[in-house]
């Protein structure tokens, strides 16, 4: 959370415009699941086979200088070079974030040690049912409890991550949340499902205002042991309490194809360098309103960007941060609000 | 006029009427019909009614060799770029810059490489590979039989396991 404040509070008051907090590092679009829901694995063998060398991933993280770094795919745990791009990423000092379906995590933990900047963030869509459905193959909810249980015991820092369609069922994503805190997890991250461009899961995505209902269900009443990793005023924008324009620069995206313009959902083309993305992206005809792409978008990776410029955008925000935080459940009748285009990122991912 | 029907397609996410008929217009029929042509999944670029897999644009103006190129770029298989010197490229397109004096396309080959072509080389594009996007949507999975499920996730798994990745 320090790094987070200190890095944003120092692009403010440099006065820049834009800034990323997270970046998106895809080495690689292999997965070993095929989920239905998923956009990201659809391309012919040969991009599939293409990887991000550790240098390329280093130099994208160093270009970029966002102080949290996350690894989505694809599964990461296939690159055949992972530990030394992570190795390299934690020697930079910044915070990685390894998006896995943990799948290959027990057999793999040998090679990585644990950090303070280093977390593993697994794959849950649910309790057993739901998420072996979401993924696709039976079996795996296990596979994953099992391997977040031993990195756990060897000391490597776990959050879950998990994506929520409309037919999730309020009460047992609860249950859920129970599970995952008791298997002794640091924090959750949520999400409505992304409305991937080119997802072949178009029909299921979740249109705004039943995604408010839907968040609102779920995090209502919330439970005092419940950790989230994601900002809480975000938390706030998913239940319909508050809304946000989105920051679609706040998680650039890098992977084999360049730089993505302009988010981690949408591919309108690539840049070959990161100011060549910042710069030359119009940036004003995406955001809710703008571009009917992003009408029912509320994902993580555009909207708690907006958040956390909320937080440290003023005393204000600030404050809203200290009280939701401090009360969780004391928001039920606060009017929504809608703030401008955030000016950085998100404390989805904590930082110690 | 087109760059028009095209804007159109961006703001709403849709191919417009004329668009359609556009894209009626210069595609020749596809050489052969594979059967999961027939599926009735759609993306958001491609739906069924401009299924692209297994036609050819052969573009007569610089307006419909714009919109040939931004259909293979949503495209999620291979293409074959037939280039006015003879040459014939087998690959995924990936980028694009379309405005500017000089407009290139940027493709991975099949054979590795990166290739930039500029929109005026190009003869023909062909959507040759497999769209790897079509039928694989979650209500296609759902709605599939039991059996048919666990088939197709014994073949992912049996892939995925074949490659080293379980």
């Amino acid at each position: 959370m320090y790094t987070v404040a200190k890095y944003v509070l120092t692009q403010q008051l440099r006065g820049v415009r834009r800034y990323p907090l997270v970046l998106m590092l895809e080495p690689l679009f292999r997965c070993n699941l095929a989920c239905a829901g998923c956009g990201k694995i659809q391309y012919p063998d040969h991009i599939l086979d293409k990887h991000l060398t550790p240098e390329q991933c280093w130099a994208a993280a160093d270009e970029c200088g966002a102080p949290i770094v996350s690894i989505p795919g694809g599964e990461p745990l296939i690159h055949p070079r992972m530990p030394e791009i992570v190795h390299g990423l934690v020697e930079r000092k910044k915070y990685v974030y390894v998006c896995t379906n943990a799948i290959l995590l027990e057999r793999k933990l040998d090679e990585y040690t644990p950090s303070k900047y280093l977390t593993f963030s697994i794959h849950m869509d649910g309790l057993r049912d739901e998420h072996d459905l979401a993924v696709c193959r039976d079996g795996v909810y296990e596979v994953a409890v099992k391997a977040i249980r031993e990195a756990l015991r060897r000391g490597h820092r776990v959050t879950t991550n998990t994506t929520l369609f409309d037919d999730a069922n309020p009460e047992r994503v609860r249950r859920f949340f129970d599970e995952m805190m008791a298997l002794g997890v640091e924090g959750m991250m949520i999400s409505p499902g992304y409305s991937y461009q080119k997802a072949p899961d178009q029909k299921n995505f979740l249109k705004r205002n039943r995604t408010r209902e839907l968040f609102a269900k779920i995090l209502g009443n919330r439970k005092r042991g419940w950790r989230f990793n994601q900002s809480p005023l975000f938390l706030e924008f998913l239940m319909g309490r508050r809304d946000y324009q989105c920051t679609p620069w706040g998680n650039p995206t890098y992977n084999v194809f360049g730089w993505q313009k302009p988010c981690y959902l949408l591919q309108d083309g690539y840049a070959t360098t990161f100011k060549e993305l910042m710069d030359g992206t119009e940036w004003d005809r995406y955001g809710t309103g703008r571009n009917e792409k992003c009408a029912d978008c509320m994902v993580h990776c555009g909207y708690e960007a907006s958040a956390v410029a909320d937080t440290f955008g003023s005393w204000s925000g600030f404050g809203r941060t200290v009280k939701v935080t401090l009360m969780p459940n004391a928001g039920e009748s606060v009017k929504r609000e809608t703030v401008g285009a955030g000016r950085g990122e998100a404390d989805r991912y904590s930082v110690r | 006029m087109r760059r028009s029907a095209l804007d159109v397609e961006k703001r709403t996410g849709t191919p417009s009427a004329e668009r359609r008929r556009l894209i009626a217009d210069i595609l020749e029929p596809p050489a052969a019909h594979p059967a999961h042509l027939d599926m009735t999944d759609s993306k958001y670029h491609t739906p069924e009614h401009t299924r692209l897999e297994g036609r050819t644009f052969r573009p007569s103006t610089p307006a419909e060799l714009a919109e040939a190129v931004e259909l293979a770029f949503d495209y999620r298989g291979d293409i074959t770029v037939a280039l006015t010197s003879g040459e014939r490229i087998v690959g995924y397109l990936f980028n694009r810059e379309a405005t500017g004096p000089r407009p290139t396309l940027q493709l991975y080959p099949e054979s590795g490489g990166m290739r930039q072509i500029a929109y005026a080389e190009v003869a023909s594009i062909a959507f040759s590979g497999e769209d790897t996007a079509s039928g694989k949507s979650w209500e296609a999975w759902v709605t599939k039989k039991e059996s048919e499920r666990r088939a197709e996730a014994q073949r992912a798994e049996a892939d995925a396991r074949a490659r080293g990745h379980l």
